[in-house]
């Protein structure tokens, strides 16, 4: 089927008349282009919170930490799971954990995927990951998914707690684009951006947070 | 004197020629000498509109060759308009003599309020009335024309007038020719919703520059609340400005 | 899924009289007067990103075969797996067997208007394996067994008692409730089950890139990324005009996306797949495949006016700014798609003859158009499906003009042609057609023009038409002078 139905398609679609479409205009001016930093950081921030994310600044690893015990005491947190990826890592939240008495979860303790999907569906309060890159255009973090940024940490546990280093925060999307797909060779097999919690309008158009992903999100903005 | 062509539109001329008549006092009174050739007849959208192209065709041919030598053209009716500037050329597209004509033509319509605000250059009519005025944006003129400050402006310069605001007042009243008889049901419940937003804007009077939302809500008001007003623009103006002396 | 478009004015005269639905509906104008012009205010300059979305989509469309080889090649080479088809039927074919294959108990799906277009849930119904739509409003319709009310809220005029009922009887929900969020709570939980055990997901694409040969979904609930994180097999079906030069590109397209869609400046989730999961990944599908459908588009490909349809990136904006889906809502256009995107879609999907009704119930009135980010010309396009059909002279929608139209229109030609026949014509019929006049007004029904009378007057035709006025002016300025 596949390999005649590629060639009839294709075939038809090439003899069709051709069109010339009128030439492309410049691209539209896009005023985050020109942020400084400040104001990088500030638009990020009130993008995320009109998206009823959270954000707290924090100025190091040590705060971020401090932050994240505060978070989970808050939230009544007893079990996370949290990604290996290049921001959480250094954190060494796996030792965290043990001092504040909360048991903390990675993809890496389940050598069966089905044993983790248990773990991260019915375990873990919370999902804990870095942030690869963040937008200010709309208060969005990008991750990268791969070996240390598993998909279902970010997307099924009830919170998502992210952790965005101050200098991954870029004004628009093609800056992050341009950087994650750049080498075509080696693609990561999933991109996502994330702006505030997930969220439905389908019953009546009343508006609510954690439909089937997270219902909270919150950034904790480092450095 | 500047002389312009009132392009006076089938509707206009069988159901309501009072628009035509203060089209040409409108412009007289303006220092411009209206002329109105008298082999005009329909601009030929209602063929269009049904998909019927050979016969409006022959129609657009018989409108250029009646209007091909005038200056500027100007209608009481932006759909007319619109129909003589979009579709014209569309028609005509693979006859590249007739193209020609039809773009130039295309070029030197007008619809009444533009071109006495645009070209003109009048806002202030001296006209006065004492009420609350609401209007009514027709779709053509509004999205097919872009106009929608001009006969604003216009009425916002009526001595006496306050104009207020309409609920959605740039939603289709529902006509559509063909529409409003083919679907009635659809039809009427767009221009039942129209007539309730004049009715709740608190307006006495509303304005509209275009004969087919005309004959749409005044033909409803005229069944359901007899006692509110519509008018066409032109109407309207040529009604409240203080009579000056000799006219026709 | 059904197809009822051929009884739109029948359906369309009930859902008038639905009172629930008026209400909802009556608000629905203000996404485009109010909250479509704050969103796009977003930008530093409206106009112009708007501009360069339609430029976009005229370059995707007019490169077509083109980009859709590119993408193929760079999909393939980041491990994902195409698969062509050429009609509903053998890309339902193609996902029902790899799901037999794989002994596949049920899948969930990501709200998908191509599955809609497929009939997709229906096949796999019938052949044993459950489908559960995952979107709660395209879940709340399904399990209603009702066509979308609306593209990107397909049941967002179903009452909330009726959906407590609902989930009571299907979705394990323990006590009915009139809160939404404890609505959508309980559908969150009965799908969550579904995700956490599921072997095999369903979604659509809303951009691919031929640049990278990348999916694109965008969603606001986690159900796509659910679909596309937790199944080891992952089908993803896109229709040929949803691929896309480059992923910058597909980044603007998003914008005008979201903020057409929704308002918003992005949903809360983008993803972007490049392949299957890598080998040491723990979650994503070992499997990907990418089924393109063509299903009818390479044939409207052929005809360019036609072609203008291809643009449409189902922002679902026209339905919103369209005065008569708000008066009607989505189930009279009887398909997948309805408003001003569906008259355009349909007809040509379906066929001109099922679709008269969809073409013609228009006042032409250019909302759809003025709004459109993909460039469409709405009414360009439904004037382009008449022209086609008086040519075929089958019979027009509405009944006022039948099978006499083209000889009405013949008989119309000639009396526009002359003015001396145009008068002679107003002279012939004024004295019928005032007999019904009193006092300057026609209140009576006059056929076979009915449809205006019923709620409407009309002015008598004049007993002096323009024509006959000016002879008078112009004797009397001739005198004057």
């Amino acid at each position: 089927m596949s390999q005649s139905a590629r060639e009839e398609i294709l075939a038809k679609l090439k003899a069709a008349p051709k069109a010339k479409p009128a030439g492309r205009p410049s691209m539209p001016p896009l005023t985050e282009l020109s942020w400084d930093p400040d104001q990088l950081i500030a638009n990020f921030m009130a993008n995320l919170t009109a998206q009823t994310g959270v954000v707290h600044r924090v100025k190091d690893e040590i705060d971020a930490k401090a932050k994240l015990a505060e978070i989970a005491a808050e939230e009544g947190l007893t079990t996370v799971i949290v990604s290996t990826d290049a921001v959480v890592a250094p954190l060494n939240l796996t030792e965290w954990g043990k001092e504040k008495g909360i048991k903390v979860l990675t993809a890496k303790d389940y050598t069966d995927r089905d044993a983790y999907k248990d773990a991260v569906f019915m375990e873990a309060q919370a999902g804990i990951t870095g942030v690869d890159y963040a937008i200010a255009e709309s208060g969005t973090i990008g991750l990268i998914h791969d070996k240390d940024q598993p998909r279902l940490v970010s997307v099924a546990p009830i919170t998502h707690i992210a952790i965005l280093p101050v200098e991954r925060l870029r004004p628009t999307y093609e800056r992050v684009t341009d950087i994650v797909f750049a080498d075509k060779s080696n693609l990561p097999s999933q991109f996502t951006f994330t702006t505030g919690p997930s969220m439905t309008g389908d019953i009546q158009g009343g508006q609510f947070k954690g439909m089937h992903g997270p219902r909270k999100l919150i950034i904790i903005l480092m450095g | 004197m500047k002389t312009v062509s009132m392009f006076i539109p089938c509707t206009v001329d069988l159901f309501l020629p009072d628009i035509g008549e203060a089209t040409y006092q409108l412009l007289k009174r303006l220092g411009v000498n209206p002329v109105y050739h008298e082999e005009q007849t329909c601009c030929g959208q209602p063929a269009i509109n049904a998909g019927y192209i050979k016969q409006a065709k022959e129609v657009a041919k018989h409108f250029i060759e009646v209007f091909g030598e005038d200056g500027a053209i100007v209608s009481p009716s932006g759909s007319c308009v619109c129909t003589v500037k979009f579709h014209y050329p569309e028609l005509l597209c693979d006859e590249p003599a007739w193209l020609a004509r039809a773009e130039d033509l295309a070029g030197r319509t007008y619809e009444l309020s533009q071109y006495i605000v645009d070209v003109l250059g009048v806002s202030d009519l001296g006209a006065f009335y004492t009420g609350k005025i609401a209007y009514h944006e027709s779709c053509h003129i509004l999205r097919g024309l872009g106009v929608s400050e001009q006969p604003k402006k216009l009425i916002t310069n009526v001595k006496g007038a306050d104009f207020v605001a309409m609920k959605f007042s740039e939603i289709c009243c529902g006509f559509g020719g063909e529409f409003a008889n083919n679907y009635p049901d659809i039809s009427e419940a767009m221009v039942k919703e129209k007539c309730e937003n004049y009715i709740q804007s608190g307006a006495d009077l509303l304005l509209l520059c275009e004969p087919g939302c005309l004959l749409n809500i005044g033909g409803y008001l005229s069944r359901n609340h007899p006692d509110k007003k519509v008018m066409h623009l032109a109407q309207f103006l040529n009604d409240a400005i203080p009579f000056r002396g000799k006219e026709n | 899924m059904e197809i009822r478009t051929e009884q739109f004015v029948e359906i369309a005269k009930k859902e008038l009289k639905n009172a629930r639905n008026k209400q909802f509906l009556s608000v629905l104008p203000l996404a485009i007067t109010i909250s479509r012009p704050r969103s796009m205010q977003s930008f530093p300059d409206p106009e112009a990103a708007n501009e360069y979305g339609r430029a976009v989509r005229a370059e995707a469309v007019a490169g077509m075969p083109e980009l859709l080889e590119e993408f193929e090649k760079n999909a393939l080479a980041n491990g994902a797996k195409i698969v062509w088809a050429k009609t509903a039927e053998e890309a339902n074919a193609f996902v029902l067997n790899l799901a037999k294959e794989r002994g596949i108990q049920y899948v969930t799906k990501g709200k998908s208007m191509i599955t809609e277009e497929m009939g997709l849930n229906d096949v796999l119904q019938e052949s044993g394996i459950e489908p559960f739509e995952s979107d709660l409003g395209e879940f709340i319709a399904q399990q209603l067994h009702k066509p979308p009310f609306h593209i990107v809220g397909p049941a967002l005029n179903i009452p909330v008692e009726e959906i407590s009922d609902l989930f009571i009887a299907k979705a394990d929900m323990k006590e009915p409730t009139t809160d939404p969020v404890k609505l959508g709570y309980a559908a969150r939980l009965y799908l969550r089950d579904k995700f956490h055990h599921l072997a095999m997901g369903i979604t659509g694409v809303n951009m691919a890139v031929a640049e990278t040969g990348s999916i694109i979904n965008v969603e606001n609930e986690g159900n796509i990324r659910m679909n596309k994180s937790s199944p080891k097999i992952q089908v993803s079906i896109m229709s040929l005009e949803k691929v896309v030069p480059t992923m910058a590109d597909a980044m603007h397209m998003i914008r005008l996306l979201c903020r057409n869609c929704t308002g918003q400046k992005l949903s809360a989730y983008i993803s972007i797949d490049s392949g299957p999961k890598k080998s040491d990944e723990v979650d994503g599908p070992e499997e990907l495949y990418i089924i393109i459908l063509d299903n009818g588009r390479s044939e409207i490909y052929q005809d360019i006016q036609a072609r203008e349809a291809l643009r449409c990136i189902r922002c679902g904006a026209c339905l919103a700014a369209c005065p008569v889906y708000c008066k009607i809502g989505g189930y009279p256009y009887g398909w997948a798609y309805s408003g001003p995107m569906g008259q355009v879609l349909n007809p040509l999907l379906l066929g001109l003859e099922k679709t008269q009704d969809l073409y013609h119930a228009c006042t032409l009135c250019g909302a759809c158009k003025s709004i459109c980010p993909a460039g469409i010309d709405h009414p360009k396009m439904f004037l382009y499906y008449r022209v086609q059909e008086a040519n075929s002279d089958k019979k027009a929608a509405g009944g006022f003009i039948t099978n006499k139209t083209a000889k009405f229109f013949d008989l119309w030609r000639w009396g526009t042609t002359r003015a001396w026949r145009w008068k002679m014509a107003v002279k012939t019929a004024r004295p019928f057609v005032n007999r019904y006049a009193k006092d300057g007004t026609i209140n009576k029904t006059i056929k076979p023009v009915e449809g205006w009378f019923r709620t409407r007057n009309l002015p008598a035709m004049a007993r002096k038409t323009f024509h006959e006025r000016w002879a008078e002016i112009n004797k009397k300025v001739t005198s004057d002078q």
